[in-house]
């Protein structure tokens, strides 16, 4: 692997031809195709993949279409509540039987060779960074952490997925949990369970705009920070945007409020009637108790400039490791699309009232999905 | 078109755009102005004894030199009918303070807008700026389009606030009714060979830059032969006002410098804070900029529609690296 190749995931052929941000080759061949020499990540999988052998012989008669990696179990068999109410944490496998490119193989070894497909069929559409950011190169280095998240940390459930439209589209959810690991999984739930797969663009606060580190990291991965142009533009291509409309509020309520929705934003509705796009309501169950915030100092959060200055259980009391979320389970629930866009003119956007009204309904919608849920 | 003046001729934009006007058919003459001598490069050109290619050496910045410039008989020969104003960029030096330390910048888009206004041949002039102008949102995904704001908040680098008024100065004078004024704001310009023009943060020699640890800015990028094809497409559209120009390519701030010889060293933010408020204070405005300011936190991209649609300009090279024959990577620009 060069150096150009370990900084950034672009290089160049030995040939010298040229190769753009991507990777993505002008004048050649795939500078990725070769990484050259014994990798000692491939030994590890190998000696992985013969110690879960076994393992393996029995999934391949029972999984339909995915095979979980040698590192990524599959969770203990659900009772029949459990299935009755959330199913389907397989992803549909629909994506394609054709082989898993040279570049996803390693990947398919380490979380299954479904997810792998999906994550391909997604990255192949993608060329470099988009103008907001995301890239190809850094979603395929996050996959593997955020799904063993998803199936092994918080084992996520979830049902609704034939809700999901095709097109523009506004999914909201409920906000919680200190740390925003809900966008996260709902991302990849969708990501898991649509096909072809789509990545929702979750909308993040413009705090985290400002934030080192997080600010990058939030932008590769294909989180956008939330103004209007944004949002707007985001509709305008088609694209399905996560949005928690509780915003700030939603992750510093405390334990007593759990699962009580916070006042929303109303911006999303102005944006869905005016992109003509279907809101889909989501039920995130898990957040709220990933870290229940006993207390939050308000004036130590105003003098910090921070958002939130918790207190839970183990926070501040533990350190930053006190902010870790509790291996809580996550429930998925997506709700029927609400048309409003069917129902009033783009203009309607510009009526207050009626703006504020339909996202009253919204939220009734999600409260109601995650007191089914509960 | 037919003559068409280009300043800052002698600086390397200037000259791309030199040569790519001088091989259009639909150019007759094309008036270079350049401080310096006459580059070797423009040599081809200039052969015969009617050659379609002048070049004049003349301080910009200067008020009397231009204004004894464009009141010649030699202008008037020459019959000017379209400007081109290429900024002062690369390592061109910064010249001296003018009246009122105006900076060079300012003061020659100031002067060659006067003097095109006052001369009734020139009836159209196009304006390379900077998508820097713009201000920048928390993030990295700050979607401009032409009627985005300003950055005119009074704390920004001076270097920065100069691209501003030229801006503003050939903004005024969009509507007017003696002069087509077309202004193209573009990102960051990049040449073949790892050359790299109007950003901030990577301007001067090659070299290790610095940013702020943690941040790593989206910057859309264009091919210098782009921005001469886009003055080319500016020059023959009738369409006046403001255009974003860009390429199809956005590229991290760090693979940026990587890509052109200028490396960008993480630095903690506060410690960078202080080092552009020491420049600022000394006078090393540049500095200043390359130091601090959210061009260097927050990325963008441009919303080139307009352009797109009403001077008919689609960038048609594509930025990549390859290795050169001495084995060091290289910025390419191909068409494709």
């Amino acid at each position: 692997m060069s150096a150009e190749q370990r900084a950034g995931g672009n290089g160049e052929t030995p040939g010298g031809e040229l190769v753009t941000a991507a990777g993505a080759p002008v004048l050649g061949s795939d500078p990725f195709a070769d990484a050259g020499g014994p990798d000692p990540l491939d030994a590890w999988l190998d000696a992985l993949d013969q110690l879960a052998a076994r393992g393996h012989a029995a999934d391949d008669g029972a999984a339909d279409g995915e095979a979980p990696g040698p590192g990524l179990r599959e969770e203990p068999a659900r009772t029949p509540s459990e299935e009755a109410t959330a199913t389907a944490v397989e992803p549909t496998p629909q994506v394609g039987d054709a082989e898993l490119p040279a570049e996803f193989r390693r990947l398919g070894r380490l979380v299954g060779e479904a997810p792998a497909r999906r994550l391909a069929a997604l990255v192949g559409r993608l060329e470099g960074y988009d103008r907001f950011g995301l890239s190809r190169t850094a979603l395929q280095q996050a996959f593997p952490l955020f799904y063993a998240l998803y199936r092994l940390y918080f084992r996520v459930q979830s049902s609704g997925h034939e809700h999901l439209p095709q097109g523009p589209a506004l999914l909201v959810a409920n906000h919680g949990g200190l740390l925003p690991f809900d966008g996260a999984m709902a991302v990849l739930d969708v990501l898991l369970n649509t096909d072809p797969p789509r990545l929702p663009r979750a909308i993040v606060d413009r705090w985290a705009g400002t934030l080192p580190f997080v600010n990058v990291f939030f932008a590769r991965v294909g989180q956008v920070v939330g103004t209007h142009e944004n949002l707007a533009r985001l509709l305008a291509d088609g694209e399905a945007v996560l949005v928690f409309p509780e915003g700030v509020e939603g992750i510093r309520k405390p334990v007593t409020q759990r699962y009580r929705l916070q006042r929303f934003h109303v911006g999303f509705i102005e944006h869905a009637l005016r992109a003509r796009a279907p809101i889909v309501p989501m039920a995130i169950v898990g957040s709220d108790d990933q870290a229940p915030i006993l207390f939050d100092v308000k004036p130590l959060a105003r003098l910090l400039g921070l958002p939130t200055a918790p207190i839970t259980p183990t926070f501040p009391w533990l350190g930053p490791l006190g902010l870790l979320p509790y291996p809580v389970r996550y429930r998925i629930l997506y709700g029927e699309p609400i048309r409003f866009h069917e129902r009033f003119a783009a203009r309607a956007a510009e009526d207050p009232s009626l703006v504020r009204a339909l996202a009253g309904q919204v939220r009734r919608s999600v409260q109601g999905l995650i007191d089914k849920s509960r | 078109m037919a003559n068409v003046l280009v300043t800052h001729a002698d600086l390397p934009l200037g000259r791309r755009i030199v040569k790519v006007l001088w091989h259009d058919p639909a150019v007759q003459r094309v008036v270079a102005l350049g401080e310096g001598p006459v580059p070797r490069a423009f040599g081809t050109y200039r052969i015969g004894a009617s050659p379609r290619l002048v070049y004049e050496r003349i301080d910009l910045a200067r008020q009397r030199t231009v204004a004894d410039f464009f009141k010649s008989r030699r202008l008037r020969s020459l019959e000017v009918d379209s400007a081109v104003y290429v900024p002062r960029h690369g390592a061109a030096p910064e010249g001296p303070p003018l009246v009122a330390k105006v900076p060079a910048r300012t003061a020659e888009a100031r002067l060659l807008l006067h003097h095109a206004i006052e001369s009734r041949a020139i009836k159209s002039l196009v304006a390379l700026g900077s998508a820097f102008v713009y201000k920048l949102a928390p993030g990295n995904a700050n979607q401009l389009t032409e009627r985005s704001e300003l950055h005119l908040d009074p704390e920004v680098a001076a270097e920065i606030r100069s691209w501003i008024d030229c801006d503003m100065l050939f903004q005024a004078e969009v509507a007017s009714r003696r002069l087509r004024v077309v202004l193209l704001r573009l990102p960051t310009v990049v040449a073949s060979g790892g050359y790299v023009y109007l950003n901030p943060a990577l301007s001067g020699p090659a070299g290790p830059r610095v940013r702020p640890l943690g941040f790593d800015p989206l910057c859309p990028v264009i091919a210098d032969k782009d921005v001469a094809r886009a003055v080319c497409a500016a020059l023959r559209s009738r369409a006046a006002g403001v255009f974003n120009v860009s390429g199809r390519e956005l590229l991290p701030l760090s693979m940026l410098g990587r890509w052109t010889r200028r490396p960008c060293l993480p630095v903690p933010g506060p410690l960078l804070r202080a080092a552009a408020a020491g420049a600022a204070r000394l006078g090393r405005e540049t500095l200043h900029s390359a130091l601090d300011g959210p061009h260097l936190r927050y990325g963008m991209s441009l919303d080139t529609r307009r352009a797109s649609r009403d001077l008919g300009f689609e960038p048609r090279y594509r930025i990549g690296v390859t290795r050169a024959g001495d084995g060091v990577m290289r910025l390419e620009a191909v068409a494709g």
